[in-house]
Order: structure tokens, then sequence, then C-alpha cells
């Protein structure tokens, strides 16, 4: 089809209303990649998204619905034994899709998140004894409900870093809402039609790993990931004004996942951008949805009163780009 | 031509971005600044007469030090003496730096910003504060003039005990030519004031032009990033924004600006192959600019 990654991109737009972040994040993971962590409250079209996604690259969309009871092989497949065959068959989980939408993921147990985190960083699963490989393209947008914490089991940060982004959704403006009456409301719903192929996003991923990062940038990737590790100079303001350190909000800093997740995202947003070469705008620009599920804040956090992204925000300020 | 043109301004952006870098990597403190002025108590300043550059920072913080202050280098004065006070109170700081400098030549002297860099308390983001910068003229001490006449006096007394040891005749006559030779040197000392040199005031498009040509002579990466550096401090963007940030300042994501803004981004950031490309397009870009100004 030999597309272009904007068309895709343009495609997405005349469905979804606003949600810039959404789109942006996972045509990033596309070509990065990777996966998404959404956090946001329901009815945000994450699962238009997804289905909008799969349906523009001609791919296959699937959705789990996480919920206390679900058991890793109602994610990844299991064998049932065939009475006519007399044998055991095997039957592939809803995983195996281009485009999987894994709702609510902090209402499964542990066990649940490894098969599914597992599956997502092998890009393989083992049913038996046989190892099946997933398509190709392959991107999970897994997504937390902040709003209900009752019977939810948290991440722990050590999956979440599997995770290459993690996006907070916002409702939508007060005119996008209006949009959204006018296209849904008046059953003025368009689909999605075919504008690339699973090859072109293969092919796009191929130019987004050669997109160049200079020096400078490398250095300030890292730099960027660093001051997760030693904020000591960073001064955080708290909701009620209180200037505290950021050092004393954060019990461990990202890891160097982080760092290549910058890189890759940096790489990803240049292309999307019709640029071969990355800036210093690319890496600030991806440097929150990078680091925010990887850092581990402590409960000064909360009792402090201090936002998650503000303190982010501010270590990410106080590193001067090249 | 070029070469000789373009020296002073890559000099000057050699020294600034080194000034820059090295204050980056220390760490930076987060400042509501009030006011940041360069003074001095001498607008005039007589050559070999010590006089003083106030720094002053006000501050809306109670802050023991103030980091990553540079002061203007001070190439036409000798360094004399330093002192600061920092006093706080409940509404903040008042930082004072006084910089004790003598000029030992007459003529203008120009004085660069004093610079600072914190993250700024307001928004969160790193930002250079820069100082006004000062013009001065040095001129010729009276007290060097006084001292050239002093001199002259004794020489005078000398001689005419001399004569009137000798003769009343001889002496009057000594003591005319003693006369004379007194009135000599205030004659001579009546001062000429040097000539003050026009103000060294260099105009954008003039910054603009050197940069091309800076830019169209050594077409290195590091000389892009150099004019980089220089365009962006000549349009006030801070050092250690991204051009996002510069774009959003007012007046700068218009024609031509734009498109010189995010040429030199390309010729700093692109891979060694499109680097050649990459600058024919930003000094291009320079012209387009400079042909804009007026």
């Amino acid at each position: 089809m030999n597309a272009q990654p904007a068309d895709l991109r343009a495609a997405l737009a005349k469905t979804i209303v606003g949600q810039e972040s959404v789109l942006e994040a996972l045509l990033l993971a596309l070509l990065s990649n990777g996966h998404v962590l959404l956090e946001g409250p329901p009815g945000l079209a994450k699962t238009l998204a997804c289905r909008s996604l799969a349906a523009a690259l001609e791919g296959e969309f699937k959705r789990i619905q996480f919920t206390p009871d679900l058991l890793p092989s109602d994610i990844v497949g299991t064998r049932i034994f065939d009475q006519r065959e007399s044998a055991f068959a095997t039957v592939l989980g809803p995983i195996f899709a281009n485009v999987v939408l894994a709702d609510e993921i902090n209402r499964a147990p542990a066990k649940v998140q490894s098969a599914l985190l597992e599956a997502m960083q092998e890009r393989q699963v083992t049913i038996g004894l046989a190892s099946h490989g997933l398509p190709d393209p392959f991107v999970v947008m897994a997504t937390m409900n902040p709003l209900d914490s009752e019977g939810t089991y948290a991440l722990p940060i050590a999956q979440m870093d599997r995770f290459l982004m993690k996006v907070n959704v916002g409702y939508p403006t007060r005119d996008e809402e209006l949009q959204i009456l006018d296209r849904f409301a008046m059953a003025d719903t368009q689909p999605v039609r075919a504008v690339a192929s699973l090859a072109d996003v293969r092919a796009w991923r191929e130019q987004a790993h050669a997109v160049h990062v200079d020096e400078k940038l490398k250095r300030y990737i890292v730099d960027l990931v660093a001051i997760t590790r030693d904020a000591h100079a960073v001064k955080v303001t708290s909701k009620a004004g209180a200037s505290l350190r950021a050092a004393d909000l954060i019990d461990y800093g990202a890891s160097p996942r982080a760092t290549l997740a910058l890189a890759f995202l940096a790489r990803g947003r240049a292309l999307l951008s019709g640029r071969d070469f990355a800036l210093p705008d690319d890496v600030r620009a991806v440097a929150a949805p990078a680091l925010r599920h990887r850092i581990g804040f402590n409960y000064r956090l909360a009792t402090e009163d201090v936002s998650a992204d503000a303190a982010i925000d501010a270590m990410i300020a106080a590193i001067p780009a090249p | 031509m070029a070469r000789k043109l373009t020296a002073p301004l890559v000099l000057a952006v050699v020294a600034w971005c080194a000034l820059a870098s090295a204050s980056r990597a220390q760490s930076l403190e987060r400042l509501t600044v009030e006011s940041f002025a360069l003074s001095t108590d001498a607008a005039r300043p007589q050559v070999d007469a010590p006089f003083h550059l106030i720094v002053s920072l006000r501050v809306r913080e109670q802050v023991s030090e103030v980091d990553n202050l540079d002061l203007p280098m001070l190439a036409q004065l000798e360094l004399l003496g330093d002192e600061r006070s920092i006093v706080s109170d409940s509404r903040g700081t008042q930082y004072r730096e006084t910089i004790t400098v003598v000029a030992h030549a007459p003529g203008a002297i120009a004085i660069a910003p004093a610079t600072l860099q914190a993250i700024d308390a307001r928004d969160g983001k790193a930002k250079e504060w820069y100082t006004n910068d000062l013009r001065l003229v040095a001129v010729n001490s009276p007290a060097n003039v006084m001292r050239a006449g002093e001199h002259a006096a004794v020489w005078a007394l000398e001689i005419a005990v001399a004569v009137v040891a000798g003769g009343a005749v001889v002496a009057l006559i000594v003591l005319a030519v003693v006369l004379a030779s007194r009135r000599r040197p205030v004659a001579v000392a009546v001062p000429v004031a040097a000539p003050e040199p026009p103000p060294l005031q260099r105009t954008h498009r003039q910054d603009v032009e050197d940069a091309r040509a800076v830019l169209g002579a050594e077409r290195t990466r590091a000389t892009a990033i150099a004019v980089r550096a220089a365009i962006w401090r000549s349009i006030g963007a801070s050092e250690g924004a991204t051009l996002g940030d510069v774009l959003a300042r007012p007046g700068c994501n218009v024609s031509p600006l734009r498109e010189t803004l995010v040429a030199l981004e390309r010729s700093a950031f692109t891979y060694d192959e499109d680097l050649t490309a990459a600058i024919d397009d930003a000094v291009s870009a320079l012209q387009r600019y400079s042909e804009s100004l007026t």
C-alpha cells in the first residue's frame, strides 16, 4: 500500500475526536514495537481507538476484559481434548491479534498480569510444549482506572516497566464533546477504512529504527533518566504551595529500560513528524510518558499532596535541552 | 575578508557557549527573579582610578547563596577585588556583588551583561536571565595632570635658589625664566579630552548577517551549533529551551525567522551525510531573514 504514518494518523482522527495523546501513543507504540498503558476514566474512546487502529491497518483487534477470576489460559489459550480426533488440540487465546486492548488490567491477579506481560515482552507464548509466535505487528494497549481502586491488584513497577509508555487520558474539551455529540448521536459514524497494511507498519518500524539520534541528544536522554535517581537538587511544589525536594518523594528512579524507551519514542516521534533525525523537542515530548510509570514514588507523594506529574515535570525542567 | 569579519562573532559565541556549558553542568536553583541589574558608580571612570561594578539580584526566595551567576568578561579592565553580600528577609533575598576594577587606558569600555541560570519558580522551566550591559568611557585622570604640575614646580624652585646665590641681576633674569617655566606646565596641563568613540551598538540585522557569514565560511557542525546559540540569544531565547519553546515565543513562529530556526536546528542535530545540505539551507534561511530585517 506504501502509505505513510501521517496517513494512518489522519484516518484515525476522522473517527476519534480529540484524544491526540492516545492516538500519538498508539502510533508511537506501533513504530517503536512497544506497548501502551493508559490511565484514565472510562468512556474516553479507548476501545474505539484500538478497534479503529486495527481496521486502518487491516489487522485483527481483540479486547480482553480483566476480571478477578480471569486465568492465564483465558488470555494466551489452552489445549482441549478433541473427542473426534482423540487428541489434544491447541486453542489460541485472544492475545493472538495485532491490536489487543487489555481493559482494566489491574482487576486481574498477579499471575494473569504476568502471563500478559511476559507475552508482551517475549512476543510468543507457550501452550503445552509448543511455542506460538504472536502476530507482527503486535501492540497491547492496557487500561487502568484511577477512580476505582476497590477490587484491584496493583501492578508492580517491574511489570509496568515493560510498557513503553504510560499516557494519562483526560476528558475531552467542550468543543470536542460537542463534536462527539454531532458525530455519534446523529448516527454519523464513519467506519475507518484501511489506509495502510501490516507490511507498511513493519517498513515504518525499520525507518524509525534508522532515525538519527545525535550524541548531544543521547546525553540529554541519559541525563533525564539519571535525575530520576538523584533528584536532590530538584524542588517540587505541592498543591498547597510547599516546596519539597523531589529526592525525598522517590524511592527509586527509572531503569535503563527508560533510557531505551526514550530513544525509541523520540525516533518514532521524529518519523511521525516526517524527519529522519530526532530533536530535543522529540525527547522532551515523550519524557513524561516514558518515565512516569518507571519511577518509584514513596508515601510522601500522597502525604505531602504532590502530583507525580508535577514531580516528573520538575525533573524534566531541571535538565536543559541541548 | 570573511574570516576577518566573522572572527569576533566566532570568539563571542564560543566563549558564550563555554560559559553556558560549564554552568549547565551544575544543578539549577529554583528562583523567582524579581530584578537583576548591572550598574556602576562611575559612568566616566578616570584612568588608573578604581571604580565599582555592582551586580544586584533580587529573588523572592530566601537563599543562602546564589549559584550559576556568571559575571561579565572584563577584558578592558583590571580586576582588583570582589565582594558579595546576601541579605534575606521575609520578602526574599537581596544579592549584591561589588566588583572593584580599574581602567588603564582612556576610551570606550563595553561590559557584557551578567547572566543567571536557574529554574523559574513561576513555571518550573530552566531559564537564563541577563542584566543590562554597560557602556563606559574612561577619561584621563586630573590627578595625573596635577602630579605633572607638581614635579615641574619643584624643578623650578631648585633653579631659583641657585640663581639667587649667583647674583641679583642674574637672579632677576633667572626669576623671570623660572616664572616663565612655571607657567609652561600649567599651559601643558590643560587636558585634551580623548575623543569619545561612537557607541558600540550592533543591530540585530548585523548579528544575523555575521551569523550567515560565519556559517557560510565555516560549514561545520560546531559552527552551526554556535550560530544557533547566537541567534537564539539574539532573539531573547534562553539556553536549555527546545525549538518548540522558542517558536512559542511571541513573534518567533513567523516566516522567515521560523524557517531560520528550523534550519539551524536541523544543522545542529541531523546526521553527518545531511549536514552539508542542512547548512546550505540554514545559510539561505539566514540570508532571507537578514533581508527581511529593516
